[in-house]
């Protein structure tokens, strides 16, 4: 009853939103991607069944696959991260004479039955038809898909819990270390081998409809669901009572910001802005990490020379902080816009700040891209050319947002949240400014050598970078005539 | 300055929530501005400080119209409410930060506030606390000493009497006194309780439904039994 009721409250929160127009787009981008992972996964798991019989004549194509269960595992994992965390729909239902405990085990047990834990089998069915169904028929594949659907559950228990205690603290991730650790062990270490045997009989048991296999899983997901329940239950009273920053030990004047004046004030703003609040802090030390691994994945070459992979992955390292940062330009100011608009200009100065650090940030890839240009795996002249372009061209695309943004974006949601803030143009300009250098680059490079093509690319970055005046102010002004919009959208949001 | 408002109108949908035809703030006074939930206080506050579009009319600060151009902010100070702060500064640093964007030095900033130190009581400097963390009253103190760092010309503050304590109000009322005293600011106040406006202002404004019903004179009070009236307060 309860349960049927909180899903009804929780459409009605999304239809009734004041932004659900500008959702539509972003929903119609969101529908459009999952029609197409699903094809995806469904031409991988036929053309898979199809690979490991070739490739592995002594075994049958569903051990090959399941030996191999945990790196789907890693990366559903990895996946659920892009996802809010369910549990932060909790607040609205915290002051209702209904005990804490039992909304918190409904919302769990919502988490569970989530739809998404059903879409690896667009994978793993098609697979087991193939390779499956010859031999045990269509219940070995339903008892298959079963325990895959099962392992899915745990594993969303399991990454909830690490993204609860992230948004706490985001050093909580070394949580995984000794999880993923154990398990790299248990595989790797000489003669062993001990996790891929272990899922081969997991899977097999799965296809025989094992009980014991189903009855292990179930008690699994108890307790890692459990582990949840209890953890986020005490998480939430200290998120309701505040009591991480209630006192401030240190508190940072970033002086150097002094002698730059009002553009300076503004920059030490940003700053404070980004380290005091959970959703800005933990969003930066997240790309921190993501920047980390493609300079990673760029140092080992692992896309091979010459991909355009690696064109993408050194983009991606100097344009990832704007993305997620610039994209939401305003959104964060929208919590104190009206402070803002009653002093001459602010709006202008901020502009040219959050640019003027997002410039300085990109020292952070540039520095992480010289391991790979010094170790010989990436030209220089390719990390200068990008580093520019990000400054110049990308940096001006994605600012076009201050415009646009009119949706608050609250600052401190950690275990209590609001859905994500996206309209059309983020979506468009996020694709955009992903994919157009490339195609830039890719046309000058058939046009010209590649270190000319890079050099053009240094050039139109610097263009940008040198006009920056010109097109902040353009922003500026075109912000300020929509601004009655804006502000109004801003408040109702709050 | 005086402050003219000129056929100034404002709808939600079919809702009129204000409809001024023609009025004109005398500069150098305190007014008070009452009228019950709905009456169209906070609109006109925003349509004043150009954080609302107005459907019809305009404002003007002097003769600067408040839509067309930024000047006025230069000698503006206003607090209407939380979306005001930068909750996740420090008091200090949040006077800083509005002396910076005034021009104002850090000292400067420093001498204007210690002559508030009777309405912060000690609770707002020093106590290394993050805005967000002070109690309503004291967010509400900070507010209002930001909006008078810049010793503006016109002060527009939204219920200021809200979440302060008694004796906080009490000195809230002499310092808005003291300062109209020494430098002849128009200051603007809307208020739900009676006395401290009528206590306060040269001047009362009477809202209902978005329009402007009395414009009072207050002279040693005089305008109490007019307002008890209006809002049948039984003695």
């Amino acid at each position: 009853m309860l349960y049927t009721d909180i899903r009804k409250l929780q459409k009605l929160d999304a239809k009734r939103s004041p932004m659900f127009d500008k959702n539509r787009f972003a929903k119609f981008l969101m529908y459009f991607a999952v029609a197409f992972w699903a094809a995806y996964l469904i031409f991988f798991g036929v053309m898979l069944s199809f690979a490991f019989e070739e490739d592995s004549p002594n075994m049958e194509p569903y051990h090959v696959l399941n030996q191999g269960l945990i790196i789907f595992l890693i990366l559903d994992f990895l996946i659920r991260f892009l996802f809010p965390t369910p549990v932060q729909a909790i607040k609205p239902f915290l002051l209702l004479p209904v005990p804490k405990r039992k909304i918190m085990s409904i919302l769990l047990i919502d988490s569970g039955l989530s739809l998404f834990n059903l879409f690896w089998l667009f994978f793993f069915v098609p697979f087991a038809l193939i390779t499956v169904t010859r031999f045990y028929g269509l219940t070995g594949v339903i008892g298959y898909a079963l325990g895959i659907w099962l392992l899915m559950v745990f594993n969303s228990y399991w990454s909830m819990l690490i993204k609860v205690l992230i948004r706490q603290k985001f050093l909580n991730i070394l949580w995984i270390v000794p999880v993923y650790g154990i398990l790299a062990l248990i595989e790797f270490l000489p003669e062993t081998g001990w996790l891929s045997t272990f899922t081969i009989n997991l899977g097999e048991a799965f296809i025989f409809w094992n009980p014991l296999s189903y009855l292990g899983e179930l008690a699994a997901i108890f307790l890692m669901a459990y582990i949840n329940y209890r953890v986020q239950l005490k998480l939430i009273h200290n998120e309701l009572s505040r009591k991480e920053d209630t006192h401030v030990r240190h508190i940072s004047s970033y002086s150097f910001f002094d002698r730059y004046g009002n553009v300076g004030e503004y920059m030490r703003l940003e700053l404070k802005m980004l380290f005091r609040n959970k959703s800005p802090k933990s969003q930066f030390w997240m790309l921190m990490a993501c920047v980390v691994m493609f300079a990673a994945f760029l140092t080992f070459n692992v896309y091979g020379e010459n991909s355009l992979m690696n064109d993408f992955m050194c983009l991606y390292c100097y344009i990832v902080f704007g993305i997620m940062t610039l994209i939401q330009v305003m959104a964060i100011e929208g919590n104190y816009i009206d402070g803002l608009m009653v002093r001459k200009e602010s709006i202008y100065n901020m502009l040219r700040a959050k640019y003027y650090l997002q410039c300085i940030f990109l020292l952070i890839p540039f520095l992480l891209c010289l391991v790979p240009v010094i170790k010989g795996s990436m030209p220089l002249l390719m990390s200068l050319s990008y580093l520019f372009f990000a400054m110049g061209p990308v940096f001006a695309c994605l600012m076009q947002m201050a415009v646009y943004n009119d949706r608050t974006m609250p600052l401190n949601v950690s275990m209590i949240g609001k859905r994500q803030n996206n309209n059309k143009y983020q979506s468009i300009v996020s694709i955009a400014v992903m994919t157009i250098p490339l195609l830039i680059n890719q046309v000058l490079t058939s046009i010209f050598e590649r270190n000319t093509a890079y050099i053009i690319m240094i050039l139109l970055g610097l263009a940008g970078f040198l006009t920056h005046r010109y097109w902040i102010y353009n922003i500026y002004v075109r912000f300020m005539k929509r601004r009655y919009q804006n502000m109004e959208n801003f408040r109702n949001t709050r | 300055m005086d402050i003219i408002l000129e056929k100034l109108k404002k709808c939600y949908g079919s809702h009129v929530a204000l409809d001024i035809d023609q009025y004109t703030l005398t500069g150098g006074e305190i007014v008070g501005l009452v009228g019950n939930n709905g009456a169209g206080k906070t609109t006109l506050f925003r349509l004043m400080l150009d954080l609302l579009k107005a459907d019809e009319g305009h404002v003007c600060i002097g003769d600067i119209e408040v839509s067309r151009s930024e000047e006025w902010k230069e000698f503006t100070g206003a607090y209407l409410d939380e979306s005001f702060l930068i909750d996740y500064l420090t008091p200090e640093e949040y006077f800083h930060f509005i002396g910076k964007i005034c021009g104002l030095d850090a000292a400067t900033v420093d001498e204007r506030l210690s002559a508030y130190e009777r309405f912060m009581n000690g609770e707002i400097l020093g106590q290394k606390k993050f805005i967000r963390n002070l109690s309503a009253g004291n967010k509400q103190k900070v507010g209002i000493l930001a909006a008078l760092l810049n010793r503006p010309q016109l002060l527009v503050l939204d219920e200021p009497f809200n979440f302060l304590d008694p004796s906080s109000q009490s000195a809230l009322k002499h310092l808005l006194r003291e300062y109209h005293q020494e430098t002849g600011a128009t200051i603007l106040v809307s208020s739900h309780n009676l006395n401290h406006t009528v206590d306060i202002s040269s001047h009362i404004i009477l809202l209902e439904h978005g329009v402007i019903i009395r414009d009072l004179k207050n002279e040693e009070g005089n305008a109490e039994k007019e307002l008890e009236a209006y809002f049948e307060i039984e003695q």
